[in-house]
């Protein structure tokens, strides 16, 4: 999983982390557990993701919820602020 | 950067739209401005932990709008950094906060204690100088929260008093909905809203549904509070029961803060606005009214206030600090600071093109 520059705070300014994990949902659970606190950066107490994040799996935009989200091993996983500009 | 700030200086911390910064003074004559902190973020309130006078907390999205809501702690004058919770809701309450607006000190004796009024609607506790958070359940699941209403700036809790007294003696405000009290930290609730008019209601004095914007211990220190409302001025005495209106005497029904003095009984300060259609100070004079006597008669200050000042204060705008003379501090949603240091009577800007004024908060450096 890629990190942005926002929530190295919580890797300690690892801009990468590698997780086991069988669908989004579980890899950000296997996130907060190493890194208490991340978690809720992405996706709010109702488990709903945050308005302005993004997350990609191998580049391409997760649309749907993160737990339908099935992950693969190589996987590789962008957690990335949208531009939300105009 | 701590280091330039003396110990016994006043410090006025002030949260904008773009950062938080601290302007500190020995003398309440000359000014140093410090910050930004948490830089190019909204910070809806900065304070000064007056239990140890070094602490500072604020209440800011994590670094930026998307990541959600924070908590940040540091020493005053260094960079903050953000706890590693911020307030939520219960899993399968179906409830998400999505923003802080106040942050309240504990009592005295427990200096770990903090408390948090969020959006929508809740308060929350931490017992451990905001690293974690609990949730109040019997206020934030209240048996009326299904009905409550935001008010214009939202469903939020914006004003939590902790009785100096009685620690376990609390009251939230929270707009749309009203003044609630708890007797016993927290555990049960009852609303307080006596008195209080509620002019976009067709009955004009429900039990909740006021839209209350500040709350203020009175200086009397018998448990006296006052309250500025959407629709009045108000005062409760030290047993309870109905509210007061004292709104006679000011020129509006509506503004948004209201400071109290620390130690002179019955006596506070508030900005009316002309009302909640047009959020300015009336004919285009900034003004500051003081009473000294709970309400009763009410006092304009404008020596060193601009006229042809189009604009408003915002609900954390304005601070008293606890020296003597009692200074008091009032920030504008145009993005200047004004002080005075005879309580009232005249004002100083000490600082001019800020970002929008959100929250002002004055203290004294230990």
């Amino acid at each position: 999983m890629r990190i942005p520059p926002a929530l190295r705070s919580y890797t300690g300014g690892q801009d990468e982390v590698v997780l086991e994990a069988s669908d989004l949902n579980a890899m950000l659970r296997a996130l907060e557990s190493s890194f208490p606190g991340i978690r809720e950066r992405v996706v709010d107490e109702a488990g709903t993701r945050r308005p302005y994040v993004n997350v990609f799996v191998n580049e391409e935009l997760v649309m749907t919820p993160l737990g339908e989200v099935a992950l693969m091993p190589g996987d590789v996983v962008h957690i990335l602020p949208s531009v939300a500009g105009g | 950067m701590a280091r330039a700030i003396k110990k016994g200086s006043v410090v006025v911390s002030v949260g904008t739209k773009k950062g938080g910064f601290i302007f500190h003074s020995p003398d309440r004559k000359k000014w140093t401005m410090a910050g930004p902190y948490v830089p190019g973020a909204s910070v809806y309130h900065f304070i000064l932990d007056p239990r140890d006078g070094r602490t500072v907390y604020a209440a800011a999205p994590h670094g930026s709008e998307p990541w959600g809501p924070a908590v940040y702690r540091g020493r005053a004058g260094e960079s903050l950094k953000t706890t590693a919770h911020a307030p939520k809701f219960k899993d399968g309450s179906g409830l998400a906060v999505t923003r802080v607006w106040h942050l309240e000190p504990g009592p005295a004796d427990d200096p770990e204690t903090i408390y948090a009024g969020v959006e929508p609607a809740a308060l929350f506790r931490s017992e451990d100088r905001g690293e974690t958070w609990g949730d109040i359940d019997a206020l934030n699941y209240h048996p009326t929260r299904k009905d409550w209403q935001p008010g214009f700036g939202g469903l939020c809790l914006h004003s939590v008093l902790v009785d100096p007294r009685k620690p376990r003696h609390l009251l939230a405000g929270i707009s749309s909905v009203g003044t609630f009290e708890s007797k016993d930290g927290g555990r049960t609730w009852t609303t307080e809203n006596r008195g209080v008019r509620a002019e976009f209601m067709p009955n004009k004095y429900p039990e909740w549904g006021q839209c209350v914007h500040k709350l203020a211990w009175d200086g009397s220190g018998d448990g006296s509070i006052f309250q500025q409302n959407h629709c009045g001025t108000y005062h409760r005495g030290p047993d309870g029961g109905a509210w007061t209106e004292v709104t006679k005497g000011l020129p509006s029904d509506f503004g948004f803060p209201i400071a109290a003095h620390p130690n002179q009984k019955h006596t506070a300060f508030v900005t009316p606005l002309i009302g909640g259609e047009n959020r300015v100070f009336p004919k285009g004079q900034m003004a500051v009214w003081k009473t000294a006597n709970a309400g009763k008669s009410w006092r304009r200050e404008t020596k060193g206030l601009p006229a042809n000042a189009f604009m408003g204060v915002l609900r954390e705008g304005m601070s008293a600090d606890p020296e003597d003379p009692v200074g008091i501090y009032v920030g504008t949603n145009t993005g200047q600071l004004f002080a005075s240091r005879d309580e009232g009577e005249s004002w100083k800007m000490i600082a001019n093109f800020l970002a929008p004024i959100l929250s002002v908060n004055a203290g004294v450096a230990k």
